[in-house]
């Protein structure tokens, strides 16, 4: 016997489900009619949507004025917002794409369910530049596009670099969304029974017929848009970090933002992906996909990505106080004691003190906790973002400029607007797609294992691996 | 071409009348109504007026004068479009003239600039002078006569005063405003003559009638005080805030204080200035030691310093029993010693509204000091009255009340709201049948008036007169009266004679009075010049009166409430002008809202906060005012300012609930009427403060007022700048070097190292750079009205403001040094620096904002998509964005347009919705000086001193120097190879264009533990 045991991973799939089972339980969604509850959830949303819309209007028509921003704080909410829809949008594609690569099995229970999140967020996300402008009829400036001024963008701004990150960061998320769906629009095509769906599903499924070649294609082009999508994890937050640290404001001029930028923006993608899931797989009877498994595992995530967050404040004030320059240290000791104290102990609170209760296994394993503290994530890394921004330039070198810094209702609902976008778009994709990517979950059936797996017992029986009893002299 | 841009530039009547509004214009019967004038808020009235205003305005734009007037120096052959012409004219404000250059637009003014020729002027101007451009275009002036409210013309006023001042028997009182015309003083003798029962009283509520009497108690004359600051090595001001707009010639007088502190290196020496006061004023902030003591108290202050003085120097005798609280204090000694031993260079005065009897005590110190002649002269001004005109108005009043009066001609003054609460001007005026009243505005007097007459602005109108110091100038007008109004002397001499003459042939008419046979040379010269002769005032020689005793003194035990004019508004004249309005207070930095001033301490003892309103109660009469907490303030004291809390004046003035939907919610703005306070006794009266528990935002644009211990200002005392040259540099200033000076110093290289690559300028252009003299700057905020009048800036309204949008392209930061009590103040103007490697250029997305070869940092709205990202980066924080569309708010729909239009330069744009603004360094001047120079010399360089910026041509203290750096002969590079130059943000190494020359204090040694401590109570 050997002393390495092979310990099988606990079930990815729980309930006894089968091939047809899954398939049947993922596409029922799809096909059966609409429940009513959805109608009014999407009403609700699309009320959300219009809130949006309106406060958007209200503010092309006035202008960037209806905004609370002023002389000190030329950004405000709009960019807070941004910001923060960026890295929410970051779960997704690390789970789509990091997890792939590394061959983590459980991501395939949520993958395209974080993938539509961050297609969504990212859409929101991008409401935020083209909206904040001062003049929105002339944002296309900002794109290279050969024109009769003879005029290109500034290519040393970093906002111009925030373009070209977040433009490629949502197309290869997209394609790689798409490219995930096909066998599954496939199968979607093959089950409807009216000639709508059937067409639609099958536009998109791009004649899939499931042959081996097209597997083969398949998992090419799979495994080259996760790698493609990979940096981009990185680059996206550690470009629009770029916003802040390449200018010259204490408190945004700090090299440690792009990995504090990326791991706060994983920390609080990971925490939207549980909101929404806790509650959609309740909704929608996925408990046997998405399980307690993978929340304690995604709350791991959080409170290591948390713990990374609390470092880099903390190493923020370290390299404040270290560098011994004044305004640098000013400016940290006013947010912790300053105008905008509230704010700074609220991002504490909930992003630095919150994850660690998921040190007890008891607590990462309660649903309704791992709720309550992904919620309270968000509102930390939302305020997160508003320290960052409001608090730098509000109190930065010449203290006659400093100013107090509040949102008008137009701000707040420009924000709850996003949530319309986002709920709407949301709620569309739980109806009409597949939430859990079928063909890849049942990849991690033991049934897809025909070699260990008995048909009759329904038994998983792992290969034994005989690993050979070191020799003493080769040590 | 487009009907619309056809229509933009009117030439000719013809073409207007093209203009579709036009047509409708004529087509009505009546352009518009007092009704509809007078309901001043909704926007729909505004939009009803507009078509009757744009025609009213392009006429005038039409109107060149038809006299002859002369350019001032450029003479162009023939005008040609595009190159204004400047013309000399002078501005009377309490009846002294200052000189000003108007520059002037195809026959349209645009931008005052100060007469270098002109004494009171000497090329600069105050804050008042800028804003009476947009006063002239205000669309809310008086248009036209109103009798009985009804609009009339002005040929039916004189028909009227025609048959109505006929009979000479009739019992007239005048109430005019100071007025040192000799045509207009002609005339009022003529009148005095004509009406022989009729009174004549000179009314101004902040004058100087005060100063004069005082004269009179002391020298046996009425006579004017002027003093000649180049001379005195020691300034005292008892509550003399002479630097201020407020007193008649703060310009010249600041022009001889600050260039007493010109220091360019350490050989040179400077004045020393104290100031003994109870609120915060600009004197005080500039003077060396500042003592605050109660208004109450300021005439004991006289006497006691008179007692002191009579130990050490001859002539004082009669003040040699004063004992009071401040005798043998350790300030008193001090400044008793330093007087004494400066004798003859020294100069004494006191604020114009203290009494007669402290004034005298003032002219006994200063004629005990022998300063007469010196420092100190007094002049006989032949417009003075032969009476005390506080006193006379008193009695007018009183007369009028007992109905004693057939007319009441009041020509310019504004009594129904100025005069004295105690004396009830307005209800005696309900007594005479007919009143009088000339003025610019429909205001309080006006509507009380059955016959109001539109006063003419002196842009617009012919008329003459004295500087404070006697320069004799004639009034040249700009452009013909927008509306239908008359001038003073028109209109007194109607009233006299019975007939329409134009001011042109009256003032004429004087001047060949005294120029006889070579009129027609000498008054070309005048007109060109501005001013002819200097002395027009004989200096008198004085004799001290041997019966003469200390000042008697009636301080207030508990609080004192103290009236004083606003710095922005004055006494309320200038109410509906948005730039005042908008121009931060230069010690509070309020704008749009009169506040109650308080020390923390008396704060605290009321248990008020900034902004808690208050009620302040004097004899019986309660006004509702937010209170503010003034650091330096005397305790036990509250300062409150008139001119607000007006209603039915304009569109700016009035008290309004602003709740438009632009801005979103409502907000109080205009201010509050303190006038029902005041009191006939003087300056200050004992009353009582309590909390009513509400509050009232106010508009401030400057929160935080501690330097945080950070070394963007910097300065050092006299004494130590002698030893420590190079006190202001960043090395002396931290212990270290710039951080990479020395890395780039091993390189070779003389800034500090960089990660980008520095622009390359071309060796045939200038460099243009501007240094900052923090020793002369005094903090009255002349550039940033300049600035604003030069460069279209919009206003924006208290609400806008309030959330911390101001506008204005240079800034004056003024930060509190050293305890709340009595704590130094310093101004620091702050306009863009122009940095070499600008962090604005490095971060806009669409470039902008970038770099020209001549060194400066420039903006392109056109490119311009305002995501503020430039505004971010600033470390300076002086971009300024268009939240709104403030121009069209301001020039359209929210105005009457085209009148205000008239007052924007047309040599810069005006900027539209959404884009990022902010100071040029006037790139308008400097580029016609460019080309100027190209043409001229065949180079852009033009010649040291050819360009002006707006801020700088203003400032009466010459504290910004701007010029080519390239040229090492410029002023600007002079200024800036001084030790004391220094970079603001200088280890940032963006390299700044523009810099600041460290302040320099001048303390008696023997105070200096001393300085600006309170005495103990």
């Amino acid at each position: 016997m050997s002393k390495y045991e092979y310990i099988p991973e606990p079930a990815l799939v729980k309930g006894n489900h089968d091939f047809a089972s899954l398939t049947k339980l993922v596409t029922d969604v799809n096909l059966r009619p609409t429940p009513k509850p959805w109608y009014a959830a999407m009403l609700l949303a699309n009320a959300f949507l219009g809130v949006f819309l309106i406060a958007v209007g209200y503010l092309i028509w006035e202008g960037t004025g209806v905004w609370g921003l002023m002389n000190p704080v030329g950004w405000g909410w709009a960019i807070i917002n941004f910001v923060w829809w960026v890295g929410i949008g970051h779960a997704g594609t690390l789970i789509s794409a990091i997890l792939f690569l590394f061959r983590q099995d459980w991501r395939t229970a949520i993958n395209r369910f974080a993938e539509a999140m961050t297609i969504f967020a990212v859409i929101c996300a991008l409401m935020f530049p083209g909206i904040h402008v001062g003049r929105i009829w002339v944002i296309y400036w900002v794109f290279p596009i050969p024109n009769q001024m003879g005029m290109w963008p500034n290519f040393n701004s970093p906002l111009l670099w925030d373009v070209f990150a977040v433009s490629t960061y949502f197309t290869v998320s997209l394609l790689f969304w798409y490219v995930g769906l096909i066998p599954d629009l496939a199968t979607l095509r093959d089950k409807a029974t009216d000639k709508i769906r059937k067409f639609s599903y099958g536009l998109f499924a791009l004649g899939w017929t499931g042959s081996n070649r097209a597997w083969w294609n398949y998992e090419k082009a799979y495994m080259i848009l996760a790698g493609l999508a990979t940096p981009l994890v990185l680059s996206v937050h550690t470009i629009v970090s770029f916003d802040f640290a390449v200018s010259m404001i204490p408190g945004w001029h700090t090299t440690i933002f792009p990995p504090y930028f990326v791991a706060g923006a994983i920390f609080s993608g990971f925490a939207m992906v549980l909101t929404l899931m806790i509650v959609a797989r309740k909704i929608y009877g996925m408990e046997d996909i998405m399980t307690n498994d993978h929340m304690e595992k995604m709350n791991i995530i959080i409170m290591v990505t948390g713990s990374m967050v609390g470092f880099a404040y903390m190493m923020e004030f370290f390299i404040a106080w270290y560098s011994g320059v004044e305004y640098e240290k000013a400016i940290f000791i006013l947010r912790a004691t300053g105008p905008y104290a509230w704010a700074y102990w609220i991002m504490m609170t909930c992003n630095v003190l919150s994850p660690q209760f998921f040190w007890f296994k008891k607590l990462r394993t309660s649903v309704g906790f791992t709720f309550f503290i992904s919620i309270v994530v968000n509102i930390g890394m939302w305020f997160e973002r508003f320290v960052i921004t409001v608090t730098s330039l509000a109190n930065d070198y010449l203290p006659s400029s400093w100013d107090y810094y509040s949102p008008t209702i137009w701000d707040v609902l420009t924000y709850v607007g996003t949530f319309g976008i986002f709920f709407t778009l949301f709620l569309a994709f739980l109806r009409f797609l597949p939430m859990v990517a079928i063909a890849e979950i049942k990849a991690v059936l033991p049934q897809a294992d025909p070699h260990n797996y008995d048909e009759e017992t329904q038994e998983f029986h792992p290969h034994v691996v005989e690993v050979p009893q070191p020799k003493a002299e080769t040590v | 071409m487009s009907e619309v841009t056809q229509n933009t530039y009117w030439k000719s009547l013809n073409e207007l009348a093209q203009n579709q509004e036009y047509q409708k214009f004529v087509e009505r019967e009546f352009p518009e109504n007092a009704t509809e004038l007078n309901d001043g808020v909704s926007r729909r009235g505004f939009l009803r007026v507009m078509g009757a205003s744009i025609a009213l305005a392009g006429l005038a734009a039409c109107r060149r004068p038809v006299q002859k007037i002369l350019p001032y120096s450029k003479q162009p052959e023939d005008v040609v479009p595009g190159i204004p012409l400047h013309y000399a004219t002078a501005m009377p404000f309490l009846g002294n003239l200052t000189g000003l250059v108007i520059e002037n637009h195809e026959g349209r003014p645009t931008k005052v600039e100060g007469n270098e020729l002109h004494p009171a002027s000497q090329g600069n101007t105050n804050v008042y002078q800028q804003a009476t451009m947009l006063e002239m275009y205000d669309p809310d002036r008086s248009k036209y006569p109103l009798k009985n409210g009804k609009k009339v013309s002005s040929n039916d006023f004189v028909v009227f005063a025609q048959e109505f001042f006929a009979d000479q028997n009739k019992k007239v009182a005048f109430i005019s405003e100071a007025n040192s015309s000799p045509t207009y003083t002609a005339l009022k003798e003529g009148a005095l003559r004509k009406f022989r029962n009729s009174s004549w009283v000179t009314y101004e509520p902040f004058g100087e009638n005060n100063a004069i009497e005082g004269n009179l108690i002391a020298f046996g004359r009425r006579l004017r005080t002027h003093y000649n600051y180049s001379n005195a090595d020691i300034v005292v001001s008892l509550d003399d805030d002479f630097l201020a707009a407020t007193h008649p010639n703060n310009v010249e007088y600041a022009k001889q204080v600050t260039g007493r502190r010109k220091v360019t290196s350490t050989k040179d020496s400077m004045n020393r200035i104290y100031a003994v006061e109870n609120g915060f004023t600009l004197t005080g902030s500039y003077a060396d030691h500042r003592l605050r003591v109660k208004a109450s108290e300021i005439s004991a202050f006289a006497n006691a310093l008179a007692g002191a003085l009579s130990s050490r120097i001859n002539g004082l005798n009669a003040f040699s029993s004063v004992n009071n609280k401040f005798t043998g204090e350790k300030f008193l000694t001090v400044l008793a010693d330093d007087l004494a031993s400066n004798a003859g260079r020294s100069a004494v005065s006191i604020g114009l509204a203290h009494s007669a009897q402290a004034h005298a005590v003032v002219s006994a110190i200063n004629y005990a000091l022998k300063n007469v002649g010196s420092t100190v002269n007094y002049k006989e001004v032949p417009s003075f009255d032969n009476q005390d005109n506080n006193k006379a108005f008193a009695d007018v009043v009183a007369g009028m009340k007992a109905g004693k009066y057939d007319a009441v001609v009041i020509v310019g003054a504004n009594p129904s709201l100025t005069a004295p609460a105690d004396l009830d001007f307005a209800g005696a005026l309900k007594n005479t049948s007919q009143v009088i009243h000339l003025g610019t505005y429909v205001d309080e007097t006006a509507k009380q008036a059955s016959w109001h007459v539109s006063r003419s602005h002196f842009l617009e109108a012919w008329g003459d007169g004295f500087s404070f110091g006697g320069a004799r100038s004639v009034i040249q007008p700009q452009i013909l009266p927008l509306h239908d109004s008359l001038s003073e002397i028109e209109l007194l001499n109607v009233i006299t004679y019975g007939e329409k003459v134009s001011g042109y042939e009256l003032v004429q008419n004087t001047f060949k009075g005294y120029y006889g046979g070579n009129f027609e040379n000498r008054w070309k010269d005048v007109l060109h010049d501005g001013v002819d002769i200097l002395d027009g005032y004989k200096t008198a020689s004085v004799r001290l009166s041997s019966s003469l005793k200390p000042a008697s003194t009636s301080s207030v035990d508990g609080i004192e409430v103290v009236i004083r004019p606003d710095a922005s508004v004055y006494d309320g004249r200038f109410a509906n002008l948005g730039w005042l309005q908008e121009l931060p207070d230069p010690m509070t930095k309020i704008t749009w809202d009169n506040v109650a001033l308080m020390s923390p301490h008396t704060a605290e003892e009321l248990g008020v906060e900034s902004e808690d309103l208050i009620s302040v109660t004097v004899n019986g009469t309660s006004v509702e005012i937010p209170a503010w907490v003034q650091p330096g303030h005397a305790d036990g004291s509250v300062t409150l300012t008139v001119g607000y809390g007006r209603t039915g004046i304009g569109r700016v003035a009035d008290v309004t609930v602003d709740s438009s939907e632009l801005l979103g919610g409502s907000e109080t703005q205009g201010g509050v009427n303190t006038y029902p306070l005041r009191k006939n006794s003087g300056l200050f009266s004992a009353g009582s403060i309590s909390s009513t528990g509400g509050t009232l935002k106010i508009a401030c644009v400057q929160d935080h007022h501690s330097l945080e211990g950070r070394d963007m200002y910097r300065q050092s005392s006299l004494a130590h700048y002698l030893e420590n040259p190079d006190y202001a540099s960043f090395l002396k200033q931290h212990t270290y070097e710039v951080p990479g000076l020395e890395e780039a110093k091993e390189k070779g290289e003389e800034k500090p190292i960089t990660l980008f690559d520095p622009q390359l300028y071309p060796d045939s252009e200038p460099q243009w750079g501007m240094a900052i003299d923090l020793n002369s700057c005094f903090g009255c905020g002349v550039c940033i009205i300049a600035c604003q009048s030069e460069n279209n800036i919009p206003v924006i309204g208290k609400k806008e403001v309030s959330r911390g949008r101001e506008m204005h392209w240079i800034r004056n930061d003024r930060y509190y040094v050293g305890d709340v009590d009595s704590p130094q103040s310093v101004h620091q103007p702050v306009p863009c620096m122009h940095c070499e490697l600008a962090p604005c250029e490095q971060v806009c997305p669409v470039a902008a904002t970038t770099h020209s070869e001549d060194g400066m940092n420039q903006m392109t709205y056109n490119r311009c998509i305002g995501t503020r990202y430039c505004a971010n980066n600033c470390p300076f924080k002086v971009r300024r964005f268009n939240f709104f569309n403030y121009p069209k708010e301001y020039l359209t729909t929210g105005d009457d347009p085209d009148i205000i239009q008239m007052a924007m330069n047309p040599e810069v744009t005006v900027r539209f919705r959404g884009v990022m603004e902010k100071c040029t360094y006037c790139v308008q001047r400097v580029n016609r000086a460019k080309i100027d120079s190209k043409i001229k010399n065949g180079t852009p360089r033009p010649e040291d001193g050819a360009v002006v910026t707006a801020c700088q041509q203003a400032c009466p203290a010459d504290a910004i120097y701007f010029g080519d750096l390239t040229d090492e002969n410029s002023e600007v590079s002079k200024m800036k190879r001084n030790e004391r130059n220094y970079l603001m943000l200088e280890e940032l190494n963006v390299r700044p264009r523009t810099s600041y020359i460290a302040k320099l204090t001048n303390p008696n040694p023997a105070l200096v533990e001393e300085t600006n401590q309170e005495l103990a109570h």
